[in-house]
């Protein structure tokens, strides 16, 4: 008799924690340490985006060409900002794609005006432009920071319900989708590649 | 059984993945690491005992490191990592920074730790390293670069002394809370599955017609147990105190500043 209510209790304890082993707290754990991530490269973007309006005073001092360029990049980002990754459409592969693309269209807008302003030695020396480039390279080596943690929390997620146990609470109780990592595209992606055979 | 075998090897490959793309790391031997072998003895026990004050006075923790050589990394990239990896900072504040020099690639960083991007910006670190450091580096000097950037550092880190003294208040305010939520959450995580069993038990109990009193006892030793195991693996994750130089846990984003000459 005692042995049996012993054993009946241990069935409980037991039944609960191989519950908890089928993914069903690793699971959505996962997913919000995903979202998190994913809202610290959004962060990171928004500082960027930020970042655009000090460009127009240094420019002044610049010629047509350099108020053209910061045309195209002020364009950039209505359009990037435009663009909305809600936490909710991290599964989406296309909005992110979408998403991606029009991020490093700016990035490369931004890139091409800071190429450009080497050609005038005031603006060279100006704190403004100082000031602008190091807080544009350090946001940008914050994105990059931020796209790797992302993209290894959601290797972790995706990982974590494709393997036994946590698929079964994955699969039965969350109905869990992979998520899609951020891929950069990288400055020219869109163009011909230039067949280069010069490997460094 | 080869296919278990199988598994656990494919597992070990995926977490032994993320693990191979890092870089080595230089172990934390003091606050002045000089793995490049550019600073004095001198200077550096003078670096130590300037970083110490740094950090008894306002609890944040700068290193200087020195590296012969950054494996084919960008500085920022390797910065970041080394931040991580030596966890510099306090873990609530993440107020941690390095000052890293690359002789070697002829590379300079300074390395913000998440909590005080806001008072050592990225401009700021920048004209740290353009004005104090780089212009001794140019002329060779390593040991007056390293000496003008980390006095500058640590002079602007220093400097809200009022707000330094109300954190250390309010964190040592915190922790006493913290604890006592700690016991709390454990509480009513447990009370749950201490109430589910001893239902269970106290019904099979009343239905084979035991006695009441045997099956309490059951319950109540079921339930100690549980408590007991949870509290020792609570209690283990926050013993981090050791007399030696370590970090305290704090994190970096890619906050600071690059330079070169």
């Amino acid at each position: 008799m005692n042995f049996k209510s012993i054993s009946r209790a241990f069935v409980v304890a037991a039944a609960s924690l191989s519950l908890a082993a089928c993914g069903i707290n690793s699971v959505p754990a996962a997913e919000e340490e995903a979202k998190a991530k994913w809202a610290d490269v959004e962060a990171q973007f928004q500082r960027r985006a930020n970042l655009i309006p000090n460009l127009a005073e240094i420019v002044q001092g610049a010629a047509e060409n350099e108020q053209t360029i910061l045309r195209e990049v002020t364009e950039a980002r209505a359009r990037a900002t435009a663009v909305n990754v809600t936490a909710n459409d991290l599964g989406d592969g296309e909005k992110m794609a979408e998403f991606a693309a029009a991020q490093s269209q700016m990035s490369a807008g931004i890139g091409r005006l800071l190429a450009s302003f080497e050609a005038y030695p005031n603006i060279q020396s100006n704190q403004n432009y100082l000031a602008f480039q190091s807080q544009f390279e350090g946001t940008e080596n914050r994105i990059a920071v931020a796209i790797r943690d992302y993209n290894e929390a959601v290797r972790q997620y995706n990982t974590t319900i494709r393997t036994f146990p946590d698929t079964i609470g994955a699969n039965i109780i969350h109905g869990a989708e992979p998520l899609v990592p951020y891929t950069a595209v990288t400055e020219g992606a869109e163009a011909a590649p230039q067949l280069d055979m010069t490997s460094n | 059984m080869s296919r278990v075998a199988l598994l656990f090897l494919a597992l070990a490959a995926l977490l032994a993945a993320p693990l191979a793309a890092q870089p080595e790391f230089p172990e934390l031997t003091g606050r002045v690491v000089d793995n490049a072998e550019i600073i004095s003895p001198e200077v550096e026990a003078q670096l130590t005992t300037q970083l110490e004050e740094l950090e008894s006075q306002s609890q944040r923790q700068l290193v200087v490191v020195t590296l012969p050589s950054l494996q084919d990394y960008e500085i920022a990239d390797y910065g970041y990592q080394l931040g991580r990896e030596w966890r510099l900072g306090d873990v609530e504040r993440n107020d941690g920074a390095l000052l890293i020099v690359a002789p070697n690639e002829r590379e300079v960083r300074i390395e913000v730790g998440y909590g005080l991007e806001g008072q050592l910006t990225d401009a700021y670190a920048s004209t740290i390293i353009r004005n104090e450091i780089v212009p001794y580096f140019r002329n060779g000097d390593m040991e007056g670069g390293i000496v003008a950037g980390t006095t500058a550092i640590a002079n602007h880190l220093a400097l809200p002394e009022a707000e330094a003294i109300r954190l250390v208040t309010q964190t040592s305010k915190e922790a006493n809370v913290g604890s006592g939520d700690g016991w709390l959450v454990w509480l009513l995580i447990l009370a749950p599955f201490a109430f589910v069993i001893l239902v269970i038990i106290l019904a099979s109990k009343g239905g084979s017609g035991g006695t009441r009193y045997s099956g309490s006892t059951s319950s109540g030793t079921s339930v100690s147990t549980y408590s007991s195991s949870s509290s020792s693996s609570w209690s283990s994750g926050s013993s981090f105190s050791s007399s030696s130089f370590s970090g305290g846990g704090g994190s970096f984003g890619g906050g600071g500043a690059s330079g070169s000459w």
